[in-house]
């Protein structure tokens, strides 16, 4: 489970204070699917950040007893001078899990090939995304936050992301950052629309789309 | 391990897990260590050996230069051992230092993975520069005893527990340091002329016997120049007067690691990914 309650984030620029965040309060049970919606500046970066532990919150709580993957998006976590294999090889270590075995289902479902042995800032936004969603598939999460990365790759890739997160791993929970209707119609149950830092939680994707949109 | 409370209230349970925990930690800080080196010096052409390489590059040039210039003894003190036991100290604080100035910053995207501290990082950074620093050590004196320019020290105990303060006042000074550059821009600015301005007042060039006794006495309160004193007087034993008390250094040693502790535990406050 994780659970959000009051969250308030604020930066402090040249001087003036900036809320990104302003009381957002949201629960997430095992296996649930949340989308969080919202238009540039609204606050959804800040929210993963908060989320993934990288920047903790000005007042309020986030509690968690899921393990919360690093946000699959275009960056986290990855060193770019690094090789694939490095990566791996860093990310097999500190979860401690056997690097072999990482590196079998990476090669297998991001199709990367002799890139591997690449430094990581080599590769396309496309082959990034593969990358960093293969290796948090292959480490095993309860819950996975995505942003907006699944768009990044080609049809094949997009076909595979869908069988691994939503058919092997439905009772996976997920926090989908997306902008595409379609597909967050198609995969969460609730929806997070964030405006000018402050959150509404609906459990009519529809209507929060329809809220969305009229923003 | 996921749970986001933080790390430093230890309950009960966590205490229980400390066996588990330790293991954990050890294990991120050596995978971090792996990726410091990796990052730094690549895996092509010297790749490891610069470890050893980058501060003898900094070293040996200058310690033949001063050597030259300065002739070969001042005050009764041969002027080659007197100058290494200065400036690889002064290497190791300074190469500590710069490499805390923003650093939880810079590595903000590692704090995803959530079994990695901002201690953790601060630990591989040190321990890398910590080894490099000795590594240099131990080659530029093997290289000058050989070349018959050193001796041993004269008591090794004594000059093993000055380096031994001289690591941690780096690693209270890193923490201190690399926690205020996460909170102001002073920091960073103030560190650039201090670190340079160091050579000069740190007891590199002096030794607290050459001061006047009112200014002996202040001076002496310095952490590093009571490490400095210990190193010299491990160096060459009676021939020189040192006042290295190291019942004093280990406090205020205490005092500035649990300062830069807090600091830095409250710089996770300021973090800003990218």
């Amino acid at each position: 489970m994780i659970r959000a309650v009051d969250v308030t984030k604020e930066y402090q620029t040249e001087g003036r204070v900036h809320r990104a965040l302003s009381s957002v309060s949201f629960t997430l049970g095992k296996g649930e699917k949340l989308a969080v919606i919202g238009r540039n500046g609204a606050g959804k970066s800040t929210l993963i950040r908060l989320l993934g532990g990288v920047e903790l919150p000005t007042s309020g709580t986030i509690e968690q007893t899921m393990s919360l993957s690093w946000p699959i998006g275009l960056t986290g976590g990855f060193q770019g001078s690094l090789t694939g294999n490095d990566n791996m090889r860093f990310i097999a270590r500190i979860y401690n899990k056997p690097f072999d075995r990482i590196k079998d289902y990476v090669e297998d479902f991001a199709e990367l090939g002799k890139f591997l042995s690449e430094p990581v800032k080599t590769y396309s936004l496309g082959m990034r995304a593969r990358f960093a969603f293969a290796l948090s598939l292959a480490i095993d999460f309860d819950c996975y936050l995505i942003d907006e990365v699944i768009a990044a790759g080609d049809q094949r890739f997009q076909r595979r992301s869908h069988e691994e997160l939503f058919e092997k791993r439905a009772d996976r929970s997920l926090i989908l950052a997306s902008h595409m209707g379609e597909f967050i119609k198609s995969y969460c149950s609730r929806a997070l629309v964030l405006h000018h830092g402050r959150g509404n939680l609906f459990s009519d994707i529809d209507l929060a789309l329809q809220v969305y949109n009229d923003l | 391990m996921f749970a986001s409370t933080p790390r430093h209230s230890i309950g009960s349970f966590e205490l229980l897990m400390f066996r588990e925990n330790l293991a954990t930690q050890s294990r991120v800080v050596g995978a971090l260590l792996i990726r410091e080196v990796y990052t730094r010096f690549g895996r092509e052409g010297l790749g490891f050996a610069w470890i050893v390489a980058e501060p003898l590059i900094f070293a040996i040039p200058v310690l033949l230069v001063w050597s030259a210039v300065r002739g070969s003894y001042e005050r009764g003190v041969p002027m080659m051992p007197f100058l290494w036991t200065g400036y690889l100290p002064v290497l190791l604080f300074r190469h500590v230092g710069g490499r805390m100035l923003l650093f939880v910053r810079v590595n903000a995207g590692l704090l995803y993975h959530r079994q990695v501290t901002i201690f953790d990082i601060f630990l591989a950074r040190f321990l890398l520069e910590v080894g490099s620093n000795l590594s240099a050590v131990l080659v530029s004196f093997v290289l000058f005893y050989s070349l018959g320019w050193m001796d041993l020290p004269k008591d090794l105990s004594m000059f093993y527990l000055g380096y031994f303060y001289m690591i941690w006042w780096s690693a209270a000074a890193g923490l201190i340091i690399g926690g205020l550059s996460e909170r102001t821009d002073w920091a960073e600015k103030l560190w650039q002329p201090y670190s340079y301005l160091y050579m000069f007042f740190s007891g590199f060039f002096y030794l607290a016997d050459w001061l006047p006794p009112a200014l002996r006495h202040v001076a002496l309160y310095q952490p590093y120049l009571q490490a400095y004193e210990m190193i010299r007087g491990g160096m060459f034993g009676n021939v020189i007067k040192t006042y290295g008390d190291p019942a004093y250094e280990t406090f205020i040693l205490a005092v500035l690691t649990l300062i830069g502790l807090l600091i830095m535990r409250d710089s996770r406050k300021y973090v800003v990914a990218e």
